[in-house]
C-alpha cells in the first residue's frame, strides 16, 4: 500500500495524499476527470434513452394495450353479432317449423279428403254392383219360385193321378195350390 | 491480507492530454478505470435496449425484462409525480438504469464506479440542480415557497423555515452519501471476509490448535456467499431508492402549489 501510494503520488503529483488507511475516494486529483466523463456519458445515455430506446419500449407497450383493447372490442362486437344472428336463426327455425306443421296438416287433410272421395266412389260402384246382383238374384229367385209352382202343380197332378187315377185339370190344381199357399 | 481499499484505487488506463475547460480549469481527461466502468455501464444499457426494445406484440424474455424495468420506473414517476411524471420519466429512467448498471457491473468486475464519491456526488448534484432548475422554471420565485410550509403559525415559521432550508440543502449530501456508503461498505465487507478465508486457511496449515482456523475460514466463505446475494439486492435497491428520491424531490417543485 505504501508503495502504491508513493506511485500514485509520483504519477499524479498530488499533494495531501491520504496516507496509510486513507480512502482512495478522497484523492481529489481524480475528481475532475470522473465528473466530466460522468456528465458526458450521462448526457449521451440520456439522449439515447429518451430519443431512441424509451419511445420504442413505450410505443410497444402502448401498441400492445391498444391491440388488446381493439381485440376485446372486436370480440364483443362479434359476440353481439353472433347473438343477433342466433336470435334470427331461432326465429327462422320457429317460422319454418310452423310452416312445416301447416303444410303437413294441409297435406293430411287433403289426403283424407281424397281418400274419402275415393272411398265414396268405390262404395257407389260397389253399391251399384250390389244392386245389380240383388236384382239378378231376385229375378233368379222369382224364376225359381215360378218353377217351384210349375213343379208343384206337376207333382200335384201326378200324385192326384196316381192316387185317384183321374187326372186333375190344370184349373183344379191351380186352385188347390193357391189355396195351399194362402 | 489484501488491502480492502485497494479495489477503490483509481489508475489511468489510457493517457489523454489535459483539457482546459471553461469554468472548470485544467482537467485531466485521461481514461481511468472509473471512466471505463461508467462507459461499460452505459454501453451495457445501450446494448441491452438495442436487443430488448423489439416491438413484438408477444414479448420474448429480454423484451419482457426491458418492459418490466420501463414499467417499474414509469409507475414510480407516475405514482409520485402524477400525470406530469411523463416529462421527467426519461431523466429518472436514465438515473435508475445507469446507477443499476454501474452497481451490477461492480458485482462482476473489480471496480465499482458508484463506490466513488466523485461519481455519487456528481449524480446527486445533477439531480438537485435539475430539481432547482425545474423549480424556478415552473414557479419562478414561488420556488421559495418550498421552504415555507403552509398552515403553520407565523411564530413557528421562524423555526420551520431554517429547518426546511437545511433539509433541502442536505438532500444532495444524503443522496450522494447513501449510494456511496452502501456500495463501498458492501464491497469492503466482501473483501474483508474473502481475505479471512485465505488468511485463516493459511493459519490452519500451521497445525496444532491453529487448525481450528479452518472453521473460521469456512464460516467466512459462507458469509461471502450470503453477502454477495445481499449485495445484489442492495445494488438494485440503491438504484431504486435514488430514482424514487429523485421523483419525490421533483414532485416537491412540480406540484408546489398543492403543498
Amino acid at each position: 500500500m505504501a508503495n502504491e501510494t508513493t506511485q500514485t503520488h509520483e504519477s499524479t503529483g498530488a499533494d495531501g495524499n491520504a496516507s496509510g488507511g486513507g480512502l482512495p475516494q478522497f484523492q481529489f486529483v481524480w475528481w475532475p476527470g470522473q465528473v466530466v466523463w460522468l456528465l458526458l456519458i450521462f448526457v449521451v445515455l440520456y439522449v439515447l434513452l429518451s430519443k431512441l430506446f424509451l419511445p420504442r419500449v413505450g410505443g410497444t407497450i402502448q401498441t400492445r394495450a391498444d391491440k388488446i383493447a381493439a381485440d376485446v372490442a372486436q370480440a364483443r362486437d362479434l359476440k353481439t353479432q353472433a347473438e343477433a344472428e342466433s336470435a334470427t336463426a331461432l326465429a327462422e327455425l320457429a317460422k319454418a317449423r310452423t310452416h312445416a306443421q301447416r303444410t303437413a296438416s294441409e297435406a293430411k287433410a287433403k289426403a283424407n279428403a281424397e281418400a274419402a272421395t275415393r272411398q265414396a266412389a268405390e262404395e257407389a260402384v260397389l253399391a251399384e254392383k250390389l244392386a245389380v246382383a240383388e236384382d239378378r238374384i231376385r229375378v233368379s229367385r222369382d224364376a225359381a219360385l215360378g218353377n217351384v209352382r210349375t213343379i208343384a202343380s206337376d207333382i200335384a197332378a201326378a200324385i192326384t193321378d196316381k192316387l185317384t187315377g183321374v187326372a186333375a185339370t190344370a184349373d183344379e190344381v191351380e186352385t188347390a195350390l193357391t189355396a195351399a199357399k194362402a | 491480507m489484501a488491502d480492502p481499499m485497494h479495489q477503490f484505487q483509481i489508475h489511468k488506463v489510457v493517457d489523454l492530454p489535459t483539457v482546459n475547460l471553461p469554468g472548470l480549469g485544467v482537467v485531466d481527461l485521461s481514461i481511468t478505470n472509473s471512466v471505463v466502468s461508467m462507459g461499460l455501464a452505459a454501453g451495457l444499457i445501450c446494448v441491452f435496449f438495442a436487443l430488448a426494445a423489439r416491438q413484438a406484440v408477444v414479448p420474448g424474455r429480454l423484451q419482457s425484462v426491458g418492459e418490466m424495468l420501463y414499467g417499474l420506473v414509469d409507475d414510480l414517476a407516475g405514482s409520485i409525480i402524477g400525470h406530469e411524471g411523463k416529462v421527467f420519466f426519461p431523466f429518472v429512467f436514465t438515473l435508475f438504469s445507469f446507477i443499476l448498471a454501474m452497481n451490477f457491473l461492480g458485482m462482476f468486475l473489480v471496480f465499482t464506479a458508484t463506490s466513488q464519491l466523485a461519481v455519487t456526488v456528481t449524480l446527486a448534484m445533477l439531480t438537485i440542480l435539475t430539481v432547482v432548475v425545474v423549480g424556478f422554471a415552473r414557479n419562478g420565485f414561488g420556488f421559495f415557497k418550498l421552504f415555507v410550509p403552509s398552515g403553520v403559525p407565523a411564530f413557528l415559521l421562524i423555526l420551520m423555515v431554517p429547518i426546511e432550508i437545511i433539509s433541502f440543502l442536505v438532500r444532495p449530501v444524503t443522496l450522494a452519501l447513501r449510494l456511496f456508503g452502501n456500495m463501498i461498505g458492501g464491497h469492503v465487507v466482501l473483501k474483508i471476509f474473502a481475505g479471512f478465508i485465505i488468511s485463516l486457511g493459511l493459519l490452519a496449515t500451521g497445525g496444532g490448535i491453529a487448525s481450528l482456523g479452518i472453521l473460521g475460514s469456512v464460516v467466512s466463505l459462507g458469509s461471502v456467499v450470503a453477502l454477495t446475494a445481499l449485495e445484489f439486492i442492495v445494488a438494485f435497491l440503491q438504484a431504486f431508492v435514488f430514482a424514487a428520491l429523485t421523483c419525490v424531490y421533483l414532485n416537491d417543485v412540480v406540484n408546489l402549489h398543492s403543498h
